[in-house]
Formats: C-alpha cells, structure tokens, sequence
C-alpha cells in the first residue's frame, strides 16, 4: 500500500531530526500521537502538531507521559496507527504501559530522543544510555523492536519504518535517538507519497463469531480487530489463552510468552537492518549505532590512512540484536570497537556473541557531548596492537575520562 | 449477578446505543461471561490508566461510547480523572468505590471512610462527585449498588451526555463483578438503608461521613462544549479551508 497524498510534505527541506520524525510519522499514517513535552524531543510533536489538523490526524497534550502512552495503546486498539514521544524521564515514566502495549499486541511507534541522565541529567544534551531500558525496562518478558537512525533523513524514513514494523509485528517499536540526531539540521527529502511504502494494519477478514484474538498467523502474529465492530473484544494484560481470556496455568504462560517472544526471535533476519563497510578483511570492526556512527567516521578514515584494516559495522536496528552476524565476524576479527554514550550497555551484548573469540574494547561517554575523532582512533589503534585474548570488556577511556580519573573526579576547571 | 451489572445492562439497553458500540475499560479483568453478556468490547488495562486509555481510543474513534469502569480512579488514575474533566472528555465513568482496594482487603483506598472500615481510619475520604465536578465533569451522579433502576437510569442520561460523566456507585466487597456474598449484601444493605436521595444537591455538601446519611442522588447535570467540540471550532479560525475537522 502506498502513503495517502493529504498526508505527505513532498519536498526538500532543510529541518531538524526531530521535525523530520514528525514528518515522518504523518507520511506513514499516523492518526494519533498523545505526548507531553520534554526536551529534547519537543520539536517532533510541535512538527506533528502543525501539519496534523490538515490531514484529519490529531495531536494531544496529554497530563503527563503515563497518561501519553496509555492514550496511545488505546488509540492503537480503536484502529489507528499511533504513537508518543518523549525523552529519558518520560521515558521511565512509561515503562509500565509500554509493558501492558507488548502484553495486549497493540502496534505503536515510540519516539525516544535520548537525553544525558541519569535522571533530569542534561535535558539539552546527547546520550544513549536508554537502550538496555528499551529493551527490558518494563516488568516480565516481551520483545520489543528498536531502530538507532543518524541523520535527520533517516528520521524520516525510519520513522515510517518503524511505523510498517509494528504494523507487522504487533510490537511497541521504538525510534532510539538521540538529542545529536534530534537536533542536527540537514537536508531532509521527502518523496512522492507514491513513492512510500506503507503497511496497512491487519485486520481479521470474516464472521465475528469465527474471531480468535490471540490466535497466531504463520509468522506468529495474530490477525488484529479494533473496537466497535462488533467482535465482542475481550482484551486483557492478565496472562491469556487465545481467545483472550485471562488464564493461570503455566502452560498458558510457556505457550504465551514463547509466542510473545518467538515472534520477533524467529522472525529477526526479516527485521535486522546493518550497514557494513569494509569488514570482508578487517581486523578490527568498529560496533555504532546513532550518533556514534557519524563520529566513528572520522576515526576510522584517520586509522585506515594509518594503515590499519578497520571496518564498520553500524546498527541501525538495534534490537532485535544481530547475534549470528557480530558471532561470524568475531570469527575472523582481531577486535571490536563499541563507542557508545553511556558507561558500557551493547557492549556486553557485543561480548556476549564475540564468545571470547575476538576483543571488545568499549569506549564509553558519560554524556552531554559525543567522542572525538581522536578517542576512536586511540581505540582501534589499541584494538590493533593488542595481540593477547582478554576475557571480559576493555575500557578504553576518552581523554576526558581520563582527566576525571586523574582529578579524582572533581572538574577543575 | 451482581446488581451493578445488571443495572449497568439495562442502562446500556435504556441508552439505545447499541452494545457493540461501548467499550468498557477496567482496571480489574471481569469474567469473560460477563463481559460478553453485556455485548460490549471489553479491555482490562493496567492500574489507574483506564481514563487516560479510554482518551485515546475515543480520540481515535469518536463514534465509541467509552465507560471507564473503575476502582483504582482516584488514587493511581488522579491526575487523569482532574484533566478528563478539564478537556471535557467524552467518557462516562462508572466509579466504583469499595472502599478497599481490590483483592487487598483492608488495605484502605482514600476515599475510604472510617465508618466502613473495621480499623478507624484516619485519613479524610474523597468526596467523588463534588471532586468530578470541581474538575469540570458535567454530569456527576452516586448510587448505591441496590439503587439498580436509578444507576440504569444515570448509565443511559451519561452515555447519552456529550462530555465527561462520573457516577459513584457505593458497592462493598472486593470484586465489583462477581456475585456477592452474604456478608456485602448485609452491608450493601446497611449502605442502602443509611443512603437518602438528594437529587439536585451541591456537590460539595455530598461527602461521605460517619455520623450522616450517605447522599445518593443526580447531582449536576451541566451543559459545556467537549474536547473534539472545541478542537473543531477553534482550529479552523486560524487554518480555515486547511482545516480538515477531526471525527466527523
């Protein structure tokens, strides 16, 4: 199915990241976002909010982020393709719904614009340390999808990616940005809306009286309904059978949670989404995903005219994580490089599929600003040098990092 | 069957509106029998968000009467109960207070009052409709459960209301679905008998107190433009031809 002409801003503009997500979100169909403001996210609901009224969708202000999202998993149960935005503190706040939306297959898209934390941390500043959140912050077991985009294009397309995803999968899929990303202002090209593929929302065909909710497709996903059409809807976030019925016994819960799991698990070569350069004869690979695969660029560019063999590897999905591929090229890789804005979280998955066979060195960042050229370099020309297996993460700490510890972690300025 | 149910049944029946048409959202899973008799789809969302996932989904189909029917709704569900009442939501709550927490007796709710409870508690309860009202919900009502022709006839007036309705209903016990024991029909008597009809009163002279009659009535039952009434008066006087309205 293609996008509906009412609904796309064909054109090239020069917006930010932010802007272009709620471009995006428009393109792909979005009839409904409920948000509260929090920077740095703020300028994809105010873009939202701006176009929608034109195109029949509407924004809401809710009362704060719990009530944002729960707004959207009911939305998402009337039959319309939705979604929320927000950042860190917001984000938290929402864990519980983003659960109960996992729990009931509600499809929605979340918009995280990660902010430097803990907690109210830097509201105006970049981080990424809400991605092992994103992927087990809510109670019990689910599978979620994340996409990391890295430029204010890829806002755009992967907005409406996100958007077919959950249409799909039935999951909660969350755009994992960052305030770099948010805020970074380039060209942005918004194709013809023949031009962009859309996922309608798959409803069940047939006699109401021969619906079963929770009965899975093929490829695991149960065909949706929406409410008001009769089907006598028994929706729960209780533990249920296929009809939708709450149930104790931990047969349910096996045949369930597998399912629940299963089908994103099974259906994972569909969804991942990497961009590889150079890695065929790399010795060592450098892991990025968001904001951190713009800056690793440079670093890598200055180790290649060194004459070190790096290559990249970007994940532009990042959950469902790529296991078999960082597995396969730990095979042949001497080291991987994870530059990440945070104190170490896709490391450890990194090390965890590495298995021992090659060397993860993590950069890590506290925050409020990105690495430098030269951290990255410093990194893969360490990764490059060290000849002996060692078991566990390397920390390869920033210049700055370093004075901290120099400084006994007190800034003096 | 519980009389509430039952009473909630022939609102639905008296409101014309066909079931298919009403969603009932809850903070507790009803008996699949249940909500299927009553013909209505049926979610059971997760504590105290059911106001604010009842707005969503009238916001995304407006044509869907949407009854948050609850428990949880002035602790967890407070702040979404305040601005429902604000925006003047399309919703028709049924709150129902127990004056326990469900599945946790004597764990105490706050609009608890001492005189119910079999510890004297001390903290002051909610008065519900004087609450709803203050936040701007137009039509506010309290029964007790066994007031069944009266809570049917409240159902079909706020399902039919454009804007935000709350009706209390005052129903011992901790299920709200099920059928009830001995013991809470011997205090929805005791409710029932100690409960006099004001209808028309104020609000704020309806709290619940040990030494008074439970007043029980239709309290307000106001006029004011709704959420989607606005959002569609308002936009077009700064987007005009632009504007496409939203829900019609």
């Amino acid at each position: 199915m293609k996008a509906d002409s009412k609904n796309v801003k064909t054109g090239v503009y020069c917006v930010d990241g932010d802007v272009a997500s709620g471009y995006g979100a428009l393109a792909a169909g979005c009839r409904f976002i409920a948000g509260y403001p929090i920077t740095p996210s703020t300028e994809a609901a105010e873009a939202f909010a701006q176009i929608a009224p034109s195109a029949g969708a509407l924004f809401i202000q809710m009362e704060d982020e719990l009530a944002s999202i729960a707004a959207v998993v009911g939305a998402s149960w009337a039959g319309v393709k939705t979604m929320t935005i927000t950042s860190g503190p917001g984000y938290s706040l929402m864990m519980e719904t983003i659960g109960f939306g996992a729990m009931v297959e509600a499809p929605f898209v979340l918009l995280n614009i990660q902010r430097a934390g803990p907690s109210t941390g830097v509201p105006t500043k970049t981080g990424q340390a809400d991605m092992m959140q994103c992927r087990w912050g809510s109670a019990g077991d689910y599978e979620i999808i994340a996409i990391s985009p890295d430029s204010p294009q890829e806002m755009f397309d992967y907005t409406i990616k996100a958007f077919n995803l959950s249409e799909i999968y039935r999951c909660p899929v969350m755009i994992m940005s960052d305030e770099c990303v948010g805020h970074m202002t380039e060209k942005v090209v918004v194709p013809a809306a023949n031009e962009i593929d859309l996922e309608p929302r798959r409803f069940y065909q047939g006699p109401a009286d021969g619906y079963i909710p929770f009965k899975p497709d093929k490829d695991l996903v149960p065909k949706m309904a929406k409410a008001g059409d009769g089907m006598r809807l028994y929706v729960t976030s209780q533990l249920h059978d296929e009809n939708g019925y709450p149930v104790n016994g931990s047969n349910y819960k096996r045949a369930f949670t597998r399912r629940l799991v299963d089908k994103i698990r099974l259906n994972k070569h569909r969804i991942i989404e990497l961009r590889e350069e150079e890695t065929d004869d790399a010795e060592v690979v450098v892991i990025s995903y968001g904001i951190t695969s713009r800056v690793s660029a440079r670093g890598i560019e200055k180790a290649r005219e060194k004459g070190i063999k790096v290559g990249s590897l970007r994940l532009v999905t990042v959950f469902p994580f790529p296991d078999e591929r960082i597995a396969a090229l730990a095979e042949k890789v001497k080291a991987f490089v994870v530059p990440e804005i945070n104190y170490g979280q896709i490391a450890y998955d990194v090390e965890r599929c590495s298995a021992g066979k090659a060397n993860v060195v993590v950069i890590p960042h506290g925050g409020s600003g990105v690495h430098q050229p030269k951290d990255i370099l410093d990194a893969i020309e360490y990764a490059a040098g060290e000849d002996e297996k060692i078991k566990g993460i390397i920390e390869q700490k920033t210049l700055l990092e370093r004075k901290v510890f120099q400084e006994g972690y007190v800034v003096r300025e | 069957m519980n009389p509430l149910i039952s009473a909630f049944e022939m609102g639905i029946q008296r409101s014309e509106i066909p079931p298919s048409k009403v969603c009932v959202v809850s903070d507790i899973p009803f008996e699949p029998d249940v909500a299927k008799g009553l013909g209505v789809d049926f979610f059971h969302t997760i504590r105290g968000r059911t106001v604010a996932f009842g707005t969503g989904m009238k916001l995304a189909n407006p044509s869907l009467k949407v009854v948050p029917f609850v428990g949880d709704l002035m602790t967890l569900g407070g702040n979404h109960i305040v601005h429902a009442g604000r925006r003047n939501m399309e919703l028709t709550v049924l709150c129902v207070n127990n004056f326990v927490y469900r599945k946790i007796a004597l764990n105490y709710a706050p609009d608890v009052s001492s005189a119910f409870s079999p510890y004297s508690l001390f903290e002051e309860p909610f008065n519900v409709p004087h609450l709803a009202n203050s936040c701007g919900a137009l039509y506010t009502a309290r029964w007790t459960a066994l007031h069944v022709e009266e809570i049917a006839d409240s159902v079909a007036e706020a399902l039919n209301k454009k804007g935000f309705s709350v009706i209390e209903v005052l129903l011992p016990g901790p299920n709200f679905y099920t059928d009830i024991t001995d013991i809470e029909a011997e205090l929805l008597q005791f409710y029932y008998r100690n409960s006099e009809v004001k209808d028309g009163e104020k609000p704020k002279n309806v709290g619940i107190l040990p030494d008074r009659k439970i007043v029980v009535g239709k309290f307000t039952d106001k006029e004011r433009p709704t959420f989607i009434d606005v959002y569609n008066t308002q936009l077009p006087k700064q987007l005009g031809d632009k504007f496409t309205p939203y829900g019609a």
